[in-house]
């Protein structure tokens, strides 16, 4: 008498677990576009079409406009290999590793996707993404020598070290980080124009140049007009000689005269001259708003930032980054993303087809270039028609100069983990508002940061 | 043998099983497995990408041995500071609301609204009022006052400040319903008598008032520990980084960012689980203690 129910419970139970299950399961199809791609593979089996129809996700980030150029690139991709449909997803950049990471734990990584620095070292020692080498081997889109060297070498990896070895990924873009100047400010207030040939601007020059432009417009005791703002630790660090890190020896290296030198003069460039913003004004109102609002006169950017100042009220172009007079050098940072191809996708070869036409098919790079996104991959098209191109800036050449000579990929870029670098940037404060000598404060936080490294990545 | 119940009764009861079975089923699917695995996680080392590895207790040694952990408790507890302040903020209102006044209804739906809005958009709405050169806040005490305020968000000693303002005016149209209802379930008689007594105004809500709801009080500080310990989404969008030298970083926020930004689930996990113990803790300290203090009708 008393089973009957349970029974009917039971099947209850089991019902709504069946429900739950195949609605997890149904949600798998849905999104997982490798499944997709198996249906179209029993179609061919069965069916006698020449060409089986394939279906491969590609994620990547970035603005809308960005996500725009993408759409247009991929079509292009679509009529070049028509038996390919491409699911492309644009995450908003700062959700973009959460989602990629999780998508991998969940064994629904895309087929292409961006990654680059960290989590590229991650994902090529993990297995996550495969070896291009076999796949680059076939294909006459790649010549090697027309292709920068600095960005295809963020992209190999050889079993155990970043650098060296074969591809496993193909540069989206370099993005050299070059020096921005307002020239209708510059001849307004009759300082000359900052060269592009590097080694002809030293720090005293830059220096000189934003205390003539530095000034307080309103007269209300605060200064309206920066001359600069975010001249990079990076750059003045690797300009002086000194690094953040040796990752051949995994020592963090900030306690060395060079870096607390040039992390010094950085500061003092707030606290001794006022010639450029702190960083609290900073996140109160970033450089890049500033330059745009004609308020800082000499300031960093990147090859995507050229689209936003095309339309600006003044004229602006950039320079060579200053060197450091005690050494003669310059030095700034040169980005990259990079396109992989997941492991385990069913379609790796259209994959790396999406991924190399992305990279280096000459009418995809054009148009990015004409877009103003980025500097081309081939070399060729950077030198020939991409420094002729005749929208702003002018002096286009220092962009690739920065390139092929004194860019540096970001600190970063081979720590699996970057907690130590995190906290170097929050700590840093404590030297920008003046409150440690960049000397006492390094030797307070190369134990801390040491410590952070080495947990992480060994 | 026991009478057979009529048959429509057992189909009630099917259907009653039916209904109870989705919530429980949700609960154990969603909420007890995730909370299992995560428990296991915390003994691992996984980083998303490679399988998980067993590890022991090491991220519990490292627990205890992370720096980060104790300024983000530090940060956490510190932020607590807005509970008190906004149950006294919450019970002046809730006097000064508690008046059969015309329209104090729409006055009541103004102090409440704060609750019901998405705290993402609470915290955009903050940014914007707390930016040191536009912000409406130092604009208006530059106006008004000539004062030149404070960097809100990006100097280290005012960003927990900010995040107590912030929560105190978002909290306390929640806390004043509470307290409202409170006080409309005082009786009248004991007002009555103290004035009889020749008792003031003060002296009505000291000797009064304030006792007589003290199951509120424990309610709103119980939850707002909790909730205090909890808190995560407005320092996600206030201080991305953690603010100025990490002093904005709650427990939650350092768990996020491992788990999310570094990839440590397994510690990620073990922090969590840290975290959890504590609130348990403190959440049953304030049960004993309240059988000191909590009046009961």
């Amino acid at each position: 008498m008393k089973r009957k129910p349970s029974a009917k419970l039971g099947l209850i139970f089991l019902l709504c677990f069946g429900m739950l299950l195949s609605a997890c399961s149904s949600g798998n199809n849905g999104s997982g576009s490798t499944t997709n791609g198996n249906a179209g593979n029993k179609e061919a089996e069965t069916g006698n079409k020449p060409q089986e129809q394939v279906k491969i996700s590609f994620m990547g980030h970035g603005s809308p406009q960005e996500k725009e150029i993408f759409m247009k690139l991929i079509k292009s991709y679509e009529t070049k290999y028509p038996n390919v449909k491409v699911e492309y997803t644009s995450v908003p950049p700062a959700e973009y590793n959460q989602k990629l990471s999780t998508l991998v734990a969940s064994g629904k990584t895309p087929d292409v996707f961006y990654v680059s620095g960290p989590q590229f070292y991650k994902f090529a020692e993990a297995g996550t993404i495969q070896n291009l080498q076999p796949f680059l081997e076939t294909t006459e889109l790649f010549q090697e020598d027309n292709v920068w060297k600095q960005a295809l070498d963020r992209y190999r990896f050889d079993g155990t070290q970043l650098g060296q070895g074969d591809l496993y990924g193909l540069p989206k873009d370099v993005g050299p980080w070059a020096m921005a100047y307002n020239k209708t400010m510059f001849e307004e207030a009759g300082v000359e124009l900052p060269p592009a040939e590097v080694g002809k601007w030293t720090w005293d020059n830059w220096l000189d140049a934003a205390k003539k432009l530095t000034k307080d417009d309103n007269g209300d005791g605060k200064i309206d007009i920066y001359g600069g703002a975010n001249f990079t630790l990076e750059g003045a660090v690797w300009a002086s000689g000194g690094d953040f890190i040796d990752y051949g020896t995994g020592k963090v290296t900030i306690d060395t005269p060079e870096f607390t030198n040039a992390m010094q003069w950085v500061a003092d460039l707030r606290l001794k001259h006022n010639v450029t913003p702190s960083p609290e004004d900073e996140k109160a109102l970033n450089a890049y708003s500033r330059f745009v609002a004609g308020k800082v006169g000499m300031f960093p950017m990147g090859p995507w930032d050229q689209p936003g100042f095309w339309d600006l009220p003044f004229e602006w172009d950039i320079a060579a980054w200053p060197v450091n007079p005690a050494t003669g050098k310059a030095g700034t940072w040169v980005g990259s993303m990079g396109y992989s191809v997941s492991s385990k996708s069913k379609h790796a070869q259209e994959a790396f087809n999406l991924a190399a036409f992305l990279a280096l098919d000459a009418e995809g790079q054009k148009q990015n270039y004409e877009l103003g996104q980025a500097v081309p991959n081939l070399i060729d098209m950077a030198k020939g028609e991409f420094v002729a191109y005749d929208k702003a800036p002018a002096n286009r050449e220092v962009f690739l100069d920065i390139i092929e000579d004194y860019g540096h990929p970001p600190v970063e870029f081979a720590s699996k983990d970057t907690k130590w670098i995190d906290t170097m940037w929050q700590e840093a404060g404590k030297v920008w508002d003046g409150r440690m000598t960049a000397a006492d404060w390094a030797k307070e936080m190369q134990p801390k940061l040491q410590e952070l490294y080495d947990k992480g990545n060994k | 043998m026991k009478k057979r119940k009529p048959s429509y009764i057992r189909k009630e009861y099917i259907w009653a099983y039916l209904f109870v079975a989705a919530p429980v089923l949700g609960f154990l699917i969603f909420g007890v497995a995730p909370l299992l695995y995560s428990a296991w996680l915390s003994f691992t080392s996984w980083d998303l990408v490679t399988p998980p590895e067993f590890v022991g207790f090491e991220n519990y040694v490292e627990v205890f041995h992370d720096e980060k952990v104790y300024k983000s408790l530090y940060n956490t507890v510190f932020m607590m500071l807005g509970i008190p302040i906004g149950m006294v903020v919450a019970l002046l209102l809730a006097i000064m609301m508690n008046r059969p006044l015309k329209g104090i209804s729409y006055l009541r739906t103004i102090y409440y609204l704060p609750v019901i809005s998405p705290i993402i958009a609470v915290s955009l709405l903050w940014q914007w009022i707390l930016n040191q050169d536009f912000g409406l806040l130092n604009q208006t005490m530059w106006s008004w006052f000539g004062i030149e305020g404070p960097n809100w968000l990006g100097d280290a000693s005012w960003i927990k400040p900010s995040m107590i303002l912030m929560g105190v005016w978002g909290g306390v149209g929640g806390t004043m319903v509470l307290y409202l209802a409170g006080l409309q379930s005082i009786s009248s008689t004991y007002y009555e008598a103290a004035e009889v007594d020749g008792a003031n105004a003060f002296q009505k809500l000291w000797l009064i008032t304030i006792p007589l709801l003290t199951n509120i009080h424990f309610f709103v500080i119980v939850m707002g520990v909790i909730g205090a310990f909890q808190s995560f989404s407005q320092i996600y969008v206030l201080a991305g980084d953690g603010g100025p030298e990490y002093s904005a970083a709650t427990v939650v926020f350092y768990i996020f960012e491992n788990a999310f930004k570094y990839f440590n689930m397994g510690y990620a996990s073990a922090v969590a689980w840290v975290l959890g113990v504590i609130i348990f803790i403190v959440t049953l300290i304030q049960f004993r203690l309240s059988k000191k203090w909590v009046y009961n009708d």
